[in-house]
């Protein structure tokens, strides 16, 4: 699903955010990318998601190296990946079910196929009563379920989540992980970048360490908690 | 067909979501295209009064002594159908000097009667100068005509004026249309700015280049349409309450329609350019958001 071959990334003179990076990820796993913050958790997914170019290295999602990719057909690749952002990126001027129709309308859907999916989508994080609301009337773990339902609603073949329960109290907490899990179980790929340890002590997955943007290890939690 | 009013719908509601930065637009593409169509209506006004100015210089044709005078008039009706014709005796002509020359006519005095030319007057309201020049040389046909006069170096000196009114007026349209498609252009990236947060999204999530334009295009024209149209319609307005006044103060301008000053393709031309306009500007303000994400 996603492989990264000795992938670097630099931004001006500064010291590389990604340097050397290589990794694979395999369809339908559930990966955690954790490290401190600065570590390149971000600025890998960016990579995966073309939202930048890498400096140096091959990456290839879906068998595509999406360094030759030519800027015609990145959106179509975006179309099969799902993004949860650490800022939610919710328009605030549109209604979550607007919000969560985007994905939807930018691929041309027939709007009475927009609006049954959405309203599936809302109703499987808990939001179908909350549709016509604007994101700022609602609670950040609303807000958060809001734009996971956006990630999910064109039924991604890859997710990835960056910090999706950053601002999100415990419960919340469990709410979008219980969403994320639904989604692998569903067959979809998952990455989370995230830094917090408790997430990763609950869930048992496999976790991807970065520091100073290298891979410092990669494993599934159940070794490392073995292996300490 | 969906698309086409999906995309329309998209852009309108666009439009009303961000009302003052519409206004905004909407304003500066009317003040922009009000400035031109003005200088376009005076110079097309102005090159139309002076073209009438020219018109109401008679065209003289002077005779031998013994020319025949009733023949020579109904030669130069021939050769000027339509116009004013006016044999002109020795007699009348120097009557016409005396009126002139008012309280100096004495100077006159001891003359003969017949010391003037007979002549011809041909009188051709509202003919251009090429036109004047052509029948003049036409008018060299009457019988017994020794000389056409039509005050040629005065008209040549009236149509470099013309011709150079044209060529300033030429170079200001530009200058102006320039400066304006700057400032419209700023003012829609204004409106672009506005919504980057929404563009970055919809890349985000895959939408293509065209998807994302698209909507901000039809804005661009929309706006420009109506800043366009609210333009032409003040200027026709000001063309319309104006030109009864200004045709009661200067005789000239008696036969100035607002056809002349505001022509349909001109109103056309300014409609079209005031859509252009918008579309050009949006597309400059796109390209750069485009490219960041």
């Amino acid at each position: 699903m996603i492989q990264l071959f000795h992938v670097t990334k630099q931004y001006g003179a500064e010291a590389p955010a990604l340097s050397d990076v290589s990794l694979e990820v395999r369809k339908g796993e559930f990966v955690f990318l954790t490290g401190p913050s600065g570590a390149g958790k971000s600025t890998l997914l960016k990579l995966i998601f073309c939202a930048e170019p890498s400096s140096g290295g091959q990456i290839l999602v879906f068998g595509r190296n999406i360094s030759r990719l030519k800027p015609s057909a990145v959106p179509y690749l975006r179309r099969s990946i799902g993004v949860v952002f650490q800022d939610f990126k919710l328009l605030p001027h549109r209604t979550v079910a607007e919000n969560v129709a985007f994905p939807l309308e930018v691929r041309g859907l027939h709007p009475r196929e927009v609006a049954r999916k959405v309203a599936a989508t809302l109703r499987g994080v808990g939001l179908d009563h909350k549709g016509s609301k604007f994101p700022l009337s609602l609670s950040g773990g609303e807000q958060q379920r809001a734009a996971v339902a956006r990630a999910l609603v064109g039924d991604p073949a890859l997710l990835l989540a960056d910090e999706p329960t950053g601002n999100l109290d415990a419960d919340r907490t469990l709410e979008v992980m219980a969403l994320l899990e639904a989604a692998s179980a569903r067959g979809t790929t998952v990455v989370v970048a995230t830094h917090d340890r408790g997430l990763l002590a609950r869930h048992k997955k496999r976790i991807i360490a970065l520091e100073s943007g290298r891979v410092v290890s990669d494993g599934d939690s159940i070794r490392r908690a073995a292996g300490s | 067909m969906r698309q086409v009013l999906r995309l329309l719908r998209r852009a309108v509601d666009a439009l009303r979501r961000a009302p003052l930065v519409t206004a905004v637009a909407v304003g500066t593409v009317f003040v922009a295209v009000l400035l031109t169509g003005l200088v376009a209506a005076l110079l097309g006004g102005g090159e139309r009064l002076l073209a009438a100015w020219a018109g109401e210089v008679p065209i003289s044709v002077y005779l031998a002594p013994a020319a025949d005078l009733a023949a020579a008039r109904a030669a130069a009706e021939r050769l000027a159908p339509g116009m004013a014709v006016e044999a002109v005796t020795p007699v009348a002509a120097l009557a016409r000097l005396r009126a002139s020359l008012g309280d100096e006519a004495a100077l006159l005095d001891g003359l003969g009667d017949e010391v003037l030319p007979p002549s011809v007057e041909v009188r051709a309201p509202g003919l251009s100068l090429g036109r004047t020049r052509e029948l003049a040389v036409r008018l060299r046909q009457v019988p017994g005509a020794v000389e056409v006069d039509y005050g040629a170096a005065w008209l040549e000196r009236l149509e470099t004026l013309l011709r150079r009114a044209r060529v300033v007026g030429i170079a200001l349209f530009a200058a102006l249309a320039l400066a304006t498609s700057v400032l419209v252009a700023n003012t829609l990236r204004l409106a672009v700015y506005a919504r980057r947060d929404e563009i970055e999204i919809m890349k985000l999530v895959g939408a293509t280049d065209v998807h994302v334009g698209a909507p901000f295009l039809v804005e661009g024209a929309l706006q420009g349409l109506a800043g366009a149209g609210l333009a032409v319609a003040a200027l026709t307005a000001a063309a319309w309450a104006l030109l009864p006044r200004l045709r009661a103060a200067l005789p000239l301008a008696a036969r100035l329609t607002r056809a002349d000053v505001l022509p349909g393709a001109l109103l056309v031309g300014l409609l079209a350019g005031g859509m252009a306009l918008g579309i050009a500007a949006s597309l400059l303000s796109l390209r750069r958001f485009l490219r960041r994400t």
